[in-house]
């Protein structure tokens, strides 16, 4: 039953993982760059949907559109104006851009919002489900929900709508994108501007769980990134699967291992992973 | 006319700890810039030569610091023989995670050694009978003794320190001439190629690594010994180690001799200054500065600051639509 | 050019960064900062005032700026002459690196007499290395053990070790406990592995094993740990009747929510630091009340001294604002009797001695002693209480303010 338990918890964990993930492997599948500051916009979202209720009084939950919006034109702005100028550089010169970037994300914030703990106090905080021996935590649900319904908007847009054809068409082959008329350099700002809104999507999701700081975004680097390895770089579904296995493998590790050491067994399994299938689950060979 | 300007920046820099106090603030920036410098020059060797970008050498780092430490305090053995044992220890890390990495390219070695590097910081932080965990381990306080490495005034340690950038940057420049470092630079051109012609990649990038490594684990001993106390995430961490030593190296200019000077010459002393005149202003507002000027300069110079120096014009940057095929999916 | 100090408010940051960006432009950034002595008394003030103990740092901050100014206000420091207490306040940042390169800076550069800070051992520790070679004092109210454990002289501590601390949340709660006739059998320890967590965490195990109490769960979990739901779960298969969690904000909301999501009543007896902050009580609401948390200091024991505190920044004196407060008026009062700013004078001034009048008021025992170690032995923890927004001293019965609730468990 314990095992039911961890495994539930981990699935409803790991869907968060994933929407907080999809962007970082979608700026790496699109651009190829690392975005060291990819965590930053989980923040940023965290703290509009932050101020959002402590201003407007509207749910997280809710301001979660709004949140997503926020980091969609921060985002925009920030690629045009600073990764666009380093994408012909070394890809050395691009990781310690976004490196820069985190450090100027995280220190601004401090500067605008101060380092007090914002946290919110919603109705269903401590309110959970029972299904028969487990619980279902329901702030966790509602995230896992609202992360799959992100998901699969994204999935939708990718495989449907013209932009996001034109996204993944840039993403195979810039060149080819070019010749076919599409604006690489928009596809370029479009896709960055997408991967962070998603992630402060999620930012603002968790918020009725987690407190936002500025500094709450070094919690979820590494995260992140084992997520987007064991899915697979560049791969939007192998964010869902690796966000669901680092959920689910986080939870049940506990059973068999210190919770001190749940990060160290993550990064055994990411350093594996790399090892014999750096494509990821879910990628493939090219 | 190029020794003749090392010979110079060496003459300089032997003599500025002299002008300095030896107890003072002022030398204990320039040894940390001159420790950092040395410490990039380290992460040179792979980075630049090998042109493996790791983003866990704080992994030999603490592995040498540890060691010395451990071997110190456990049995009052002198930081100097530590300082090989520890360097020793860094090889065999090395060694460990090159076996699942060494194959990987790119971002995937990037990433596999940002891991490695945690990894090593949980361990240190949980295995507290040998490291003593997350509370750190202080240096034994011992009356000043050049046999135990214990000076009264910072200034053995800074000439220590200069010391140890020369060594390594005397490596980093043999390496880069010898044989090893030709098959690196045909590695590094064109990888297939240089397997066609009989060049055993994998082999070389691991020594190179091995090499560097063990550097590191040594300065991991000189930076323990000037700080006096350390724990699992100052030694292990990914920002105040990891990160910092390849963006200076990348900042300067990687793969180039004069390069991770160039940039410890730049971030230490910016961040120092930042601090000193705006930390006490207002919370942020320092890192924030310093966090601008290191975009600016990554945004002016992405090729490093060497760049301003090295007649040699690079090709003109390509232009944005002509980004070779495949180049980012293969792992 | 001396430095002044901006008394900044939480809300100010807006003008401090306009005003920092005024300053920058005409800041003199040549070394050799310290002005005439006769008429300051430089105190240097190191603390995490960026990264993620940005809060705690800015509020010790605001306990020191406090004291700062009444002292100056009532016309500084007699012994010579009115001299005025100048602050120069630096960031450590979360690398005890850099916080130890502060301190040698402030040293040289500015002439301090003294060094206040750093809120995290681990910074601490690593400013004394620096402040013991160079015979400065550094006052502070971290706690792990080996602050006061080296040998070091010229180091001072104003609150208890954190083994102590440890086995007085652990004593206490037995008490009160056993006050509301309940007797503990079963007890959880979860703690983040930090040099905070892990120091207090021992002490928690002394305490239980002294009085022979069963350890069911003891659990060290990484700091920044995104979900608490494993923890929870194994708390809930543990038997437990109490837990005894050691955090910082995160994870303590974390912890009690994922507790109460699954109707998990059992007391919590909480470690300080996230648990005894305006922020805990904002984030829980109505959960917040009756959870017990162990303080170093409480403001509810000398409120005629910190209400003013709350007057002037808006929130209640939270403790390491409370013991930094300490850490200067201790300061002040042995320059007092040293009559000079000269470090290794006031260190003799320091070094065995005892404080009784101001601010050394507020901690339990009424005065400051130390000991040949640096350590203030008077000082005694206290169990305190979340009532109505406010933190209720509920434990020891000589110093309580409140009677203390306890949920009794089957």
């Amino acid at each position: 039953m314990a095992i039911v338990q961890a495994i539930l918890d981990g699935i409803l964990i790991g869907g968060v993982y994933a929407v907080i993930s999809i962007g970082l492997t979608l700026v790496y599948g699109v651009m190829g760059i690392i975005n060291f500051a990819h965590a930053e916009f989980l923040m940023i979202g965290m703290f509009a949907a932050y101020f959002a209720w402590a201003l407007l009084g509207i749910d997280p939950i809710l301001a979660a559109p709004l949140a997503f919006a926020t980091a969609f034109v921060l985002g925009w702005l920030v690629q045009r104006f600073l990764i666009q100028r380093v994408l012909a550089a070394p890809s050395v010169a691009q990781i310690f851009l976004t490196v820069g970037l985190l450090i100027v994300l995280e220190n601004g914030a401090l500067l605008l919002f101060g380092s007090q703990f914002r946290s919110v106090n919603t109705p269903y905080q401590t309110m959970s489900l029972s299904l028969g021996p487990l619980f279902v935590s329901v702030p966790y649900l509602a995230a896992f929900v609202l992360s799959l319904l992100s998901g699969l908007a994204l999935w939708q847009f990718m495989r449907r709508s013209w932009l996001g054809r034109a996204m993944r068409a840039t993403a195979q082959n810039r060149n080819a994108a070019l010749l076919m008329g599409i604006d690489a350099d928009r596809m370029y700002a479009l896709a960055f501007a997408l991967g962070v809104g998603l992630t402060a999507f999620g930012g603002a999701i968790i918020l009725p769980y987690m407190t936002a700081s500025p500094t709450v975004g070094g919690q979820f680097v590494i995260l992140m990134f084992t997520v987007v390895v064991l899915g697979g770089l560049g791969n939007v579904l192998g964010a869902v699967v690796g966000g669901l296995a680092v959920g689910t493998i986080q939870s049940l590790s506990s059973l068999a291992f210190p919770i001190q050491l749940q990060n160290l067994v993550l990064f055994v399994i990411f350093i594996l992973m790399l090892a014999l299938r750096p494509e990821g689950l879910v990628g493939s060979r090219r | 006319m190029k020794r003749a300007l090392w010979i110079g920046l060496f003459a300089v820099a032997a003599v500025l700890p002299l002008l300095l106090d030896p107890r003072g603030y002022w030398i204990r920036v320039l040894t940390l810039t001159l420790l950092f410098a040395a410490m990039a020059q380290a992460w040179n060797i792979v980075g630049g030569l090998a042109n493996q970008i790791s983003l866990g050498h704080a992994a030999f780092f603490g592995v040498g610091a540890y060691a010395s430490t451990i071997l110190l305090v456990t049995y009052g053995l002198t930081p100097w023989i530590g300082l090989v044992v520890g360097a020793g220890l860094a090889a065999v890390a090395a060694l460990v995670i090159a076996v699942p990495t060494m194959r990987l390219q790119g971002h995937y070695f990037a990433l596999a050694t940002l891991a490695f590097g945690e990894v090593m910081r949980v361990v240190a932080n949980t295995w507290a009978s040998l490291t003593g965990g997350p509370v750190g381990i202080s240096i034994t306080f011992l009356p000043p003794n050049p046999l135990m490495y214990s000076f009264k005034t910072g200034l053995p340690h800074a000439y220590i320190a200069l010391g140890a950038l020369a060594l390594v940057t005397l490596l980093f420049e043999g390496l880069r001439r010898s044989a090893l470092g030709y098959r690196l630079r045909a590695i590094r051109e064109h990888e297939p190629a240089a397997e066609v012609i009989g060049i055993d990649a994998t082999r070389v990038k691991l020594i190179a690594t091995v090499i560097s490594a063990a550097a590191m684990g040594a300065l991991g001993t000189v930076y323990a010994q000037l700080a006096l106390f350390f724990d699992p995430d100052t030694i292990f961490g990914v920002a105040p180690i990891s990160i910092r030593v390849a963006l200076i190296a990348i900042v300067g200019g990687i793969g180039t001799a004069v390069g991770p000077i160039l940039g410890a010459l730049l971030v230490i002393p910016v961040e120092e200054l930042a601090n000193d005149v705006l930390s006490g202003k207002a919370p942020g507002l320092s890192q924030l500065v310093y966090g601008v000027v290191l975009i600016a300069v990554i945004l002016w110079r992405p090729r490093g600051l060497v760049t301003f120096f090295t007649a040699r014009r690079t090709a003109k940057p390509r232009a944005p639509g002509l980004v070779p095929e495949g180049q980012r999916t293969t792992p | 050019m001396t430095r002044s100090t901006t008394a900044a408010g939480i809300g100010a940051t807006r003008r401090t960064i306009l005003a920092g960006a005024a300053a920058v432009s005409g800041a003199s950034l040549l070394p050799r900062r310290a002005g005439a002595q006769g008429a300051a008394v430089n105190v240097g003030v190191i603390l995490p005032l960026s990264g993620a103990n940005a809060q705690f740092g800015i509020n010790s901050r605001n306990g020191i700026e406090l004291v700062a100014e009444e002292i100056n206000a009532a016309g500084g420091i007699k012994a010579l002459g009115g001299a005025k207490i100048n602050l120069v306040v630096a960031d450590s940042t979360s690398t005890p690196t850099t916080a130890a390169t502060v301190a040698q800076r402030l040293i040289t550069q500015n002439e301090v007499t003294a060094i206040l800070g750093a809120f995290a051992s681990s910074l601490t520790i690593a400013i004394s290395e620096v402040t013991e070679r160079r015979d400065i004092p550094l006052l502070t109210m971290s706690f792990a053990d080996q602050i006061t454990g080296r040998g070091f002289k010229n180091i001072f501590q104003v609150v208890a070790k954190a083994s102590a601390i440890g086995k007085a949340q652990f004593d206490y709660t037995l008490a009160i406990a056993g006050a509301a006739g309940q007797k503990l059998g079963k007890v959880a320890i979860m703690y983040e592995d930090t040099a905070y967590g892990t120091a207090q965490a021992g002490g928690l195990r002394a305490g239980a094993k002294a009085a022979g109490v069963e350890i069911v769960m003891d659990d060290a979990y990484p700091l920044g740990i995104t979900d608490a739901t494993p923890l929870i779960n194994k708390l809930r298969g543990s038997g437990a009747q109490a837990v005894f969690p050691v955090s910082y904000l995160n994870d303590s909301l974390l912890i009690i929510r994922t507790m109460r999501q699954q109707r998990i009543t059992m007391p919590a007896v909480g470690g300080a630091a996230g648990y005894v902050i305006p922020d805990f009580e904002k984030g829980l609401g109505e959960f917040a009340e009756g959870v017990l948390s162990i303080a170093p200091a409480n403001y509810d024991y000398r409120p005629e001294l910190t209400e003013r505190f709350r007057k002037k920044y808006g929130y209640f004196m939270v403790h390491e604002a409370l013991e930094h407060a300490v850490c200067l008026d201790v300061l002040a009062q042995a320059i007092e009797r040293a009559k000079s700013a000269k470090p290794e004078e006031v260190v003799k001034h320091l070094r065995g001695a005892r404080f009784e009048g101001g601010w050394a008021k507020a901690m339990t025992g009424d005065a400051v002693q130390f000991d040949a170690t640096g350590l203030n032995t008077l000082s005694v923890p206290v169990m305190t209480q979340w009532r109505k927004k406010e933190l209720v001293t509920v434990w020891p019965k000589e110093v309580a303010k409140g009677e203390a609730v306890w949920e009794k468990t089957s």
